[in-house]
């Protein structure tokens, strides 16, 4: 009998063990935030049945992007230039629009050298889910500020940050992103719910994951300590996700308060209130939530702002619904009669 | 008075943004539909309006498409340059100028016509004064020079399409300043134009719109592209082209993004790429030096991508609407660490469009970033061409595994391995699920993993070498015109194509000696160009930069017995060649090798 249980493998609804979505040997600092957002994209994507051959895994340089090795091994990915992910997962996305593009970046990458790509995937809505890997402090090259450092906040090493911060996620929201949400590395129940959310959602999903340097800025000094985002979290409410195949009305209703969102793919999100009703298609209330939080210094935590009925790139190109990757010569090379057309056309 | 029949230069000073470009147009359009060899040269500033502009006309029998060294009739209607334009004419020039611009006439030496340009387009349409006086020159060098009214009636309708209006307006002007010359004037100089036999089916095309029309008909997929002179017009000749020839059940076959910076750009064509597409971007030099992080990822990762650098003078921002082939050496070693990429190089029209299409099966067949090099003259300037070849070869596609089938005919695969000896690996695409990796731009071993190991570097970069360096007799082979005499042997490439029977002719005329000609038509350099230089006692390459850069390709690649003979002609002043300066310069560069 128990010889008989040990044999048997959890299968998704596809029918793949949680195994097929797992990726090589993690070589991050040990406690690193960032392998537990590794372990909750891979729970994420066999939670959601994904083909692992149909995501794509992208990322561009730094701590947080070198973690796209350590996930999701059945599935192509490209570890890009510093910053300039964004651009080279757009080019993918709209000559492939049927694969589901996870990008994964750092505060480095995303807050200074890249802030300009990724504010025009926002402003595109490239159909991507976006995670940063937000930690205040450059690991890789050893523990300088980012830009998205605290005021007040400090370092293992070094002086008090007195430099503004950018906060990406009130920047999403100004560029009217259609998912902007931020969480914590330590809450894998939350984090998990907004990965499989962001994963259903067509657009631009962005997710800014406060994921702390235990190296370089996880001393009790810091703002993005382990221990501080721990005790100053403001959960905007608790998220649920039930996904497209998993009958809703088979889903315990909860006691409380609570409204469903239901995503592009058929699936809900699913938020709880906790003590304030947060209204998601209010960017102001958004700002306010987010403003609010800076100045009691408190990680506003949540699904911030949605807007579900935004087209992504690929509606707005018009493209043909077959992937271009897919089209042979018949349709890209057209024919010598048309060449004689357009020279006709000069000849006047 | 000799007549000087269909030989001789036009110079028309303008102001940018006054409509002068059309009637330049429609002057141009004419002579060549009357079947005279001509060329323009549209010289224009960097501005939207008001700063000076000159358009050159040369009428060539023998069909030389520089701008000639001198000027024999000029068109003066701009204040801004009068002066100066005046004082550079040679005694004996025509001088067409507008009575109306209250600027003086002070040269007793030369052939003057003052024309009130402003007064009779006033009468016409005051409010259209500024841009009908244009089309009043046009007019009058009409009746000076014996032009066919009717053709050139044609040619205004031709400029105008369907605007019914605007052909009118245009057509009475040219017929107010025809009948203004006739009537006020009488002719005291020799120049004249003749109709020759019209050449069937010619027609007059950019370079940079025979580029467009290359792309699409090699199959492009993704055009990522950010704007700056003077490339932005291959992508919008793209983006006009391809609804009428890329639609399928009404929908886009194709996608275009603007993109927000060059980077961005880059990155958009890599990632298209990477993802199984042709992505192509079309750039100038400033473009090419921000790109430069992401060409070193594709030449490292071996992602196909396509590169258009249609060069304007640098460094820096330079004269942004000025002609150069200062590029040639960035891109052939474009980014940090040791690159070598492919440079495609047309020298015409018709090689516009057909490397347009060859460059995307020269990305994809070796894996790698692939350039096309133009600049700003065969760019933007209107060339005669007879037509253009449709592709003779299917698309290719390269070492593309698709299916599990191919992947299992395959020994040993390994993305990055040499399977085949040519340096060139085979590739999955993502979401096929056959051997998925996570590309990077650091260091990897033959199946793609992160390594560091010295003899797994090592072996990575030699076979890259080998790859790129196998690519030398696939590329189009130089074009060469062998002299018997086998003496001196002229090396140039890309748009010189336009000057060289000029320079030909000139150094023959001085020295009494033919030369030979090669042209390179591609990088890494073919082994016909070695050949050609084997061959002959004095080698000679000529080129419109400073620094001589493919000469000092050349010399890096080349043996020792072939450097000696070797000679650089380099020169670069913003001017599309002309043929005297270079011919000029290639006598004295051979005359001191022989002292």
């Amino acid at each position: 009998m128990s010889e008989k249980r040990a044999k048997v493998v959890k299968l998704n609804i596809i029918n793949e063990p949680k195994d097929s979505y797992t990726g090589g040997k993690s070589s991050l600092c040990p406690g690193c935030g960032h392998d537990q957002i590794s372990n909750v994209i891979i729970s994420a994507a066999w939670d959601n049945g994904l083909e692992p051959h149909k995501i794509a895994k992208m990322s561009g340089i730094g701590c947080s992007s070198k973690t796209p090795a350590y996930y999701l091994g059945r599935s192509h990915g490209f570890n890009t230039v510093h910053g300039r992910m964004p651009s080279v997962t757009t080019g993918a996305n709209v000559v492939n629009k049927d694969l589901t593009y996870i990008g994964v970046s750092g505060d480095g990458d995303s807050a200074s050298i890249g802030i300009g790509q990724l504010i025009h995937a926002i402003r595109r809505n490239v159909n991507m889910v976006y995670i940063v890997e937000n930690n205040g402090v450059y690991g890789l090259t050893k523990g300088q500020y980012s830009a998205t450092a605290d005021v007040g906040s400090k370092k293992k090493k070094g002086p008090i940050n007195e430099t503004q911060p950018i906060d990406l996620c009130a920047m999403a929201i100004n560029l009217g992103c259609s998912f902007v949400a931020r969480s914590f590395s330590g809450s894998k129940k939350q984090l998990n719910a907004l990965v499989k959310a962001a994963i259903s959602h067509k657009g631009f999903a962005l997710i800014d994951v406060i994921s702390p340097c235990v190296t370089f800025n996880n001393n009790d000094e810091s703002l993005r300590s382990y221990g501080y985002v721990k005790d100053n979290q403001a959960e905007l409410h608790s998220v649920g996700y039930i996904p497209h195949f998993s009958p809703l009305e088979q889903v315990e209703v909860p006691a409380g308060s609570y409204r469903d969102v239901t995503l592009h793919d058929g699936s809900t999100m699913r938020l709880e209130t906790i003590s304030d009703d947060h209204d998601i298609s209010d960017a102001v209330a958004a700002l306010s939530a987010l403003h609010k939080a800076d100045e009691d210094k408190k990680h506003v935590t949540g699904i911030l702002y949605f807007d579900g009925e935004k087209p992504s790139l690929d509606v707005d190109l018009d493209l043909h619904d077959t992937p271009l990757i897919e089209m042979g010569e018949d349709l890209l090379r057209p024919t010598a009669k048309q060449l004689d057309e357009v020279i006709a056309s000069f000849r006047g | 008075m000799d007549k000087i029949v269909n030989d001789f230069t036009i110079n028309i000073a303008t102001a940018n943004g006054t409509g002068s470009q059309s009637a330049n147009l429609i002057l141009l359009q004419t002579l060549f539909d009357m079947g005279i060899p001509v060329s323009g040269k549209n010289l224009f500033p960097s501005n939207i309006s008001g700063l000076p502009t000159w358009y050159i006309v040369r009428l060539s029998e023998k069909g030389y498409q520089a701008p000639g060294d001198k000027t024999h009739i000029q068109i003066l209607v701009n204040p801004a340059t009068w002066e100066e334009d005046l004082a550079s004419l040679e005694p004996g020039t025509v001088v067409i100028w507008n009575m109306d611009s209250k600027m003086p006439m002070e040269r007793d030496d030369v052939v003057s016509y003052p024309v009130p340009m402003t007064k009779i387009a006033r009468k016409l349409n005051p409010k259209l004064a500024r841009m009908i006086a244009n089309v009043v020159y046009v007019g009058v060098l009409a009746e000076l020079l014996g032009m066919d009214q009717e053709v050139l009636e044609t040619a205004i309708s031709k400029q105008f399409g369907g605007k019914e209006k605007a052909i009118e307006l245009n057509a009475e002007a040219a017929r107010l300043g025809r009948a203004y010359f006739a009537e006020e004037l009488t002719k005291g100089d020799s120049y004249v134009v003749e109709s020759r036999d019209v050449e069937e089916g010619a027609f007059f095309i950019e370079g940079n719109e025979a580029i467009a029309l290359g792309s699409i008909f090699g199959g492009i997929q993704m055009l990522g592209w950010y704007p700056i002179t003077p490339s932005s017009s291959v992508a919008e000749g793209i983006i006009s082209w391809l609804p009428k020839l890329r639609t399928h059940e009404g929908k886009a076959t194709y996608a275009v993004i603007q993109a927000e910076d060059e980077l961005a750009a880059a990155g958009m064509i890599i990632g298209a790429g990477w993802a199984g597409a042709r992505g192509l971007t079309a750039t100038s030099g400033p473009g090419i030096s921000l790109m430069q992080e992401f060409i070193g990822l594709a030449y490292f990762a071996e992602v196909p991508c396509v590169f258009w650098d249609v060069n304007r003078v640098g460094p820096s921002t330079g004269l942004p609407t000025r002609t150069q082939q200062g590029d040639l050496a960035m891109l052939y070693e474009s980014s940090h660490g040791d690159t070598k990429h492919i440079v495609f190089i047309p020298g015409t029209v018709e090689e516009c469009f057909e490397f347009g299409w060859k460059v995307f099966d020269a990305s994809e067949k070796y894996q790698t970033p692939v350039f096309g090099f133009s600049d700003l003259d065969l760019g933007m300037n209107k060339w005669a061409s007879r037509g253009f070849e449709y592709p003779d070869e299917p698309i290719d596609r390269g070492k593309l595994v698709l299916t599990q089938e191919q992947m299992d005919s395959i020994d040993n695969y390994g993305r990055y391995r040499d399977v085949d000896g040519d340096g060139i690996p085979y590739r999955t695409l993502p979401g096929s699920g056959l051997d998925p990796i996570l590309y990077r731009g650091t260091g990897h071993d033959e199946d793609g993993a992160y390594s560091e190991k010295p003899d797994v570097y090592f072996k990575l970069m030699q076979r890259l070498k080998r790859k790129i360096d196998g690519a030398r007799d696939y590329l189009p082979a130089p074009v060469i015109k062998e002299d018997s005499e086998q003496d001196i042997g002229v090396i140039f490439y890309g748009s010189m194509e336009n000057t060289i029977s000029e320079i030909e002719d000139i150094v023959e005329e001085k020295i009494g000696k033919k030369i030979s000609t090669c042209r390179v038509r591609a990088l890494p350099l073919h082994s016909e160009v070695e050949a050609f230089m084997e061959k002959h006692n004095k080698i000679v390459v000529v080129e419109i930069n400073r620094d001589a850069q493919l000469y000092g390709i050349m010399r890096k690649e080349y043996p020792l017995h072939l450097l000696d003979k070797m000679l650089s002609v380099a020169y670069s002043d913003g001017m599309p060649p002309r043929g005297r300066l270079y011919a000029e310069q290639i006598i004295a560069a051979i005359e001191e090798a022989e002292i």
